[in-house]
């Protein structure tokens, strides 16, 4: 059995199919493009708008009462700003390495925890009980930590001498990535 | 041991100190102030029932940062919660809706919002699907006018099948859908006729 032979021109059916690939291809691509550029991305993660940007100002209470300590104060050095709750496990785990790099930077930095949405309290109790090294400040009606766009505790804002963000971190930090960032903001201002 | 407690204390009781001189010296701050974000406010302020109303409708245009596509009016959280309070503290001192909601965008970016600007890349969310949609319609209304202009023109349902006179290389395979299209369309030799001229 001879099998006929094959039409020689393009029947319209495939031009068409041809046109629905492109189309497809240009809608597709870009997707997957974007897809790709991002896998290593976490999808919960939301850069902060504020780096590089001037701190919000700020004057609150410290912990057991005292002047309010404003930011603008504190101009000329870096700042580390954590903000934290005793309810925070995360919290917790940050707090000794914290301690650690304030202790460690001394004077030239000043470390400043900013509690979120907690007791004075239970904030006392817990400082008792695992030490502390600089100043935690009330943030009644979580004001600062709204300016700051706080989303969650632990969060770290590392201000530099010059008073704008250089870095935030979502997690609790460790020693090292502490002591890399004050020098970064230093270096930032420079 | 016995030297680190009062260690601690003193480095402690040094910042404090440290903290509380630089106090002295600090301009008054303006602290939190929204003036300094988004301007002196521009509208009226509200208080009663029309507050309350107006802080439910922007707590509905913002997203709850810890939750899960949850506006801070619908949110349970306590996160929710102050941010409401923040925007009906903003409201009732006379800044408008435009002015909170960019207030929080400062802070937690465009992010916030739940209804997205019609800025920049933003068009492509509201105007996207439209798009999409005319183009949709579009490719259905070629298909379909092309399709009625075959039906116009007498060709049967089978002209319009693409490559029907391909067969594969496979000669085994080729001569089995040769045996299946004379079967199924009664083509003498499994072959298309040709259409009269």
């Amino acid at each position: 059995m001879a099998s006929p032979a094959p039409t020689a021109t393009a029947p319209a059916g495939a031009r068409l199919n041809r046109v629905a690939l492109g189309l497809g291809l240009a809608v597709v691509m870009p997707l997957l493009v974007i897809l790709v550029l991002n896998l290593g991305r976490d999808p919960h993660a939301v850069r902060s708008p504020l780096i590089g940007r001037p701190a919000p100002a700020f004057a609150l209470t410290p912990v057991g009462g005292g002047p309010p300590v404003t930011l603008e104060s504190l101009r000329g050095k870096p700042v580390v700003l954590n903000f934290w709750a005793t309810w925070c496990v995360p919290c917790f785990q940050e707090h000794p390495a914290l301690i650690a790099a304030a202790r460690r930077l001394g004077g030239d930095v000043q470390f400043l925890g900013v509690v979120y949405d907690d007791e004075e309290g239970k904030v006392q109790s817990f400082l008792a009980q695992r030490g502390q090294a600089y100043p935690s400040l009330m943030d009644d009606g979580a004001r600062a930590a709204i300016a700051y766009g706080v989303a969650g505790v632990p969060e770290t804002y590392f201000i530099d001498p010059t008073g704008k963000i250089s870095a935030k971190y979502s997690l609790p930090l460790d020693f090292e990535t502490i002591v890399q960032e004050v020098s970064q903001a230093r270096a930032g201002a420079r | 041991m016995t030297f680190k407690i009062p260690v601690t204390l003193v480095a402690l009781g040094l910042a404090l100190v440290s903290v509380a001189a630089a106090q002295e010296a600090a301009p008054k701050a303006a602290a939190l102030d929204p003036a300094f974000v988004v301007g002196a406010p521009k509208g009226k302020p509200l208080d009663g029932k029309a507050l309350d109303t107006r802080t439910e409708e922007v707590g509905e245009l913002l997203r709850c940062p810890v939750c899960q596509g949850l506006s801070v009016a619908a949110s349970p959280s306590s996160m929710a919660a102050n941010m409401k309070a923040e925007v009906r503290s903003l409201l009732a001192a006379g800044y408008t809706e435009e002015q909170v909601l960019a207030y929080f965008e400062r802070s937690y970016g465009e992010f916030v919002r739940l209804r997205p600007t019609l800025r920049g890349v933003n068009w492509v969310v509201w105007l996207g699907p439209v798009a999409a949609l005319l183009a949709g319609g579009g490719t259905v209304f070629l298909a379909l006018r092309r399709s009625a202009a075959a039906a116009e023109a007498g060709a049967s349902p089978t002209d319009a099948l693409p490559n029907r006179d391909t067969l594969p290389d496979d000669r085994a395979l080729a001569s089995a859908v040769l045996r299946i299209r004379e079967r199924a369309y009664g083509w003498p030799g499994g072959v298309a006729p040709r259409a009269e001229p």
